[in-house]
């Protein structure tokens, strides 16, 4: 068998696992970039000075964290090579690597959203947007599946319903006084509840991780 | 162990603190509530993380064989309230399979990774690189383990079929032979004389010619089959240069004759001789594989090995050389061996030629090798040594059909 079957073979291998292909997280995570980029962008013309700056920032920082997903998920050899294409290549990988490409996009995004005027629905889009954008990343990253957030699910809840709580209280002022103004009070405290009974137990119900070693001594 | 945040962990810091400073230097509450699903997620953070864990890495299998995928076994102990992800981070002359999650909660967990040495030799597979990642994916400890050395044997070459001399020695085995015996390959009819067993009688026969004939057998017999290996040159590409061919045909050659019950030595012909007196058996079979992946190369021109040891040649042995025929020696011990009775086969395994220009004295350079490498190959067979060629892409069937077909007459 020469090298390249049995890479073959590895490949179908590794793929009949049932692993989510790395390429679809990374079409996820490119999708999500764009679309925080475009939702908090838009429109440029009611944005204050330096935000086509941050948008330029945002759009080389999304660009560079999907190469960087892209390279980590191809995989490269470190070659023996010194032809200049090689050099040229090796160094262009490590610049891609190097840099933390998903913050920068995290920090632009918020940039050009703080640019614009006052839009609290808008703003908590986004912070959904972003969130679902740094999961997508972690799961390309480490090629798991879904399933590995089944334990994040109710602090997820619970901050979603923290954002709209803090939409709830943005909006606030806005409303003049009245049955209204009860009204969204009322909701505005069954979320924050609701979000403390989520997360309360979650954290409470951390693993003992010292009762766990101490009981594996005694053993 | 090293432990530090994760690289989702710092997303989720820098989304929660980018939020938050937000919501402070622009005085609006809708910034905090989107950091809030972050800063939630990072609240579960722990900072006591210290598990003892415990690796065991065993190969499913002694000796590794080129181009065949072997079973890695990991055996991790201690790491219950952790995910491991194990991935073997190859050598180069290796391929890893994919990196396996292995899910916390239990002590101990086995986990298999895939491996496929591309290269023949004796060298470390790489390294194993585990990482432990709690179950909110904050943070994460690495552990690098160098993985075992490891013996990986050339891929043998396809071989179904074999040569067998036409005069073999008097020992039981599975070739039929010209005398007579108990075997099972029918050799002919005679007549019945006082002592014959009374089941062998052809009754056909005996019907027609009116008197009690018999049917005769060949007797089985085994051969002794000396395999030369030429390592004193390696030209060619890497992978499928002359010693590669040389490793994997010999290989071939002993794996095909021991599983034909035959008694198979080995010559590597290097440096310096180094050789394996004719054997049978599973555990002989790794003895020749060892030998041929321990010598090593051998360029130095040491004098003194055109007469090959007795000790390794049988009477009547079946010699079989894998050989690009570059070393004059070795044409020279291979004349000896063929005026001391031997029957001897000869697989060119040269497939690459100096480099030449286009120059005229390049041209005529090449043509002057080209016609030394001819004369030496027509002097072997005016002696009756066979050569024939062999491109490693093929089976060795092949090239040696021609004395598969019918048995090698040994001359003396």
């Amino acid at each position: 068998m020469t090298a390249a079957g049995a890479w073959r073979a590895l490949r179908r291998r590794s793929q009949s696992t049932g692993r989510s292909p790395a390429a679809a997280g990374i079409a996820a995570a490119g999708a999500l970039a764009t679309g925080v980029i475009l939702w908090s962008a838009f429109p440029l013309a009611t944005g204050r000075a330096g935000t086509r700056l941050s948008l330029a920032a945002a759009i080389v920082a999304a660009v560079m964290s999907i190469a960087q997903l892209a390279a980590a998920a191809i995989g490269s050899r470190d070659s023996a090579s010194f032809a200049v294409l090689d050099q040229v290549a090796q160094w262009l990988t490590g610049l891609v690597k190097i840099l933390p490409w998903p913050e920068l996009l995290i920090v632009a995004v918020l940039v050009l959203e703080a640019l614009h005027g006052s839009r609290p629905w808008h703003t908590a889009l986004l912070g959904v947007a972003l969130t679902g954008y740094v999961l997508a990343v972690h799961l390309t990253e480490t090629r798991a599946g879904a399933s590995v957030l089944r334990a994040q699910l109710p602090l997820l809840s619970a901050g979603l319903a923290l954002t709209a709580l803090s939409v709830g209280a943005a909006a606030l002022p806005h409303f003049m006084a009245g049955s209204a103004d009860a009204a969204i009070r009322i909701v505005v405290l069954i979320v924050a509840v609701l979000a403390v009974g989520l997360a309360v137990p979650v954290w409470l119900s951390r693993p003992a991780r010292n009762a766990a070693a101490s009981d594996r001594r005694a053993h | 162990m090293h432990w530090s945040l994760s690289g989702h962990a710092r997303r989720l810091l820098v989304l929660a603190l980018s939020g938050v400073a937000a919501a402070v230097l622009t005085r609006r509450a809708e910034f905090a509530g989107l950091a809030a699903p972050a800063l939630l997620l990072l609240a579960t953070w722990q900072s006591d993380r210290n598990p003892q864990v415990a690796v065991r890495v065993h190969l499913a299998t002694a000796s590794l064989v080129e181009g065949v995928s072997e079973a890695l076994e990991i055996e991790i102990h201690g790491h219950e309230l952790f995910t491991a992800r194990l991935l073997v981070e190859p050598a180069d002359t290796v391929l890893a399979g994919a990196a396996v999650d292995v899910p916390g909660g239990h002590p101990t967990r086995t986990a298999v990774l895939r491996v496929v040495p591309t290269r023949w030799g004796r060298y470390s597979l790489g390294v194993l690189v585990i990482t432990l990642t709690d179950r909110y994916r904050l943070t994460e400890g690495v552990a690098v383990v160098e993985l075992p050395f490891a013996s990986t044997y050339p891929h043998a070459a396809a071989l179904q079929s074999s040569v067998v001399l036409s005069r073999l020695p008097s020992r039981l085995g599975e070739h039929p032979a010209r005398a007579a015996g108990d075997g099972i390959e029918f050799a002919g009819v005679r007549e019945f004389v006082p002592g014959d067993r009374q089941r062998r009688i052809n009754w056909p026969a005996t019907t027609r010619r009116g008197s009690l004939h018999l049917s005769t057998f060949s007797a089985e017999r085994t051969q002794n089959v000396v395999v030369i290996a030429d390592e004193t040159s390696d030209v060619g590409d890497p992978g499928s240069s002359s010693l590669d061919l040389v490793l994997r045909g010999a290989s071939g050659a002993i794996t095909r004759y021991l599983a034909a019950r035959d008694r198979v030595g080995l010559i590597i012909f290097a440096g310096r001789l180094s050789w394996i007196a004719p054997g049978q058996g599973r555990r002989h079979w790794y003895r020749l594989l060892d030998l041929m992946m321990s010598t090593p190369g051998g360029w130095d021109r040491v004098p003194g090995l055109t007469r090959l040891p007795r000790a390794a040649l049988p009477p009547g042995s079946l010699i079989l050389v894998f050989s690009p025929l570059l070393d004059a020696r070795l044409v020279e011990a291979l004349r000896d061996l063929r005026e001391r009775g031997f029957s001897v086969l000869v697989v060119d395994v040269l497939n690459a030629e100096p480099a030449h220009d286009g120059s005229r004295l390049s041209r005529l350079t090449a043509r002057m090798w080209h016609l030394e490498q001819q004369a030496v190959r027509f002097s072997l067979t005016q002696i009756g040594v066979p050569v024939v060629h062999w491109d490693g892409l093929t089976s060795l069937d092949t090239p040696l059909a021609p004395y598969t077909r019918r048995v090698l007459v040994a001359h003396r």
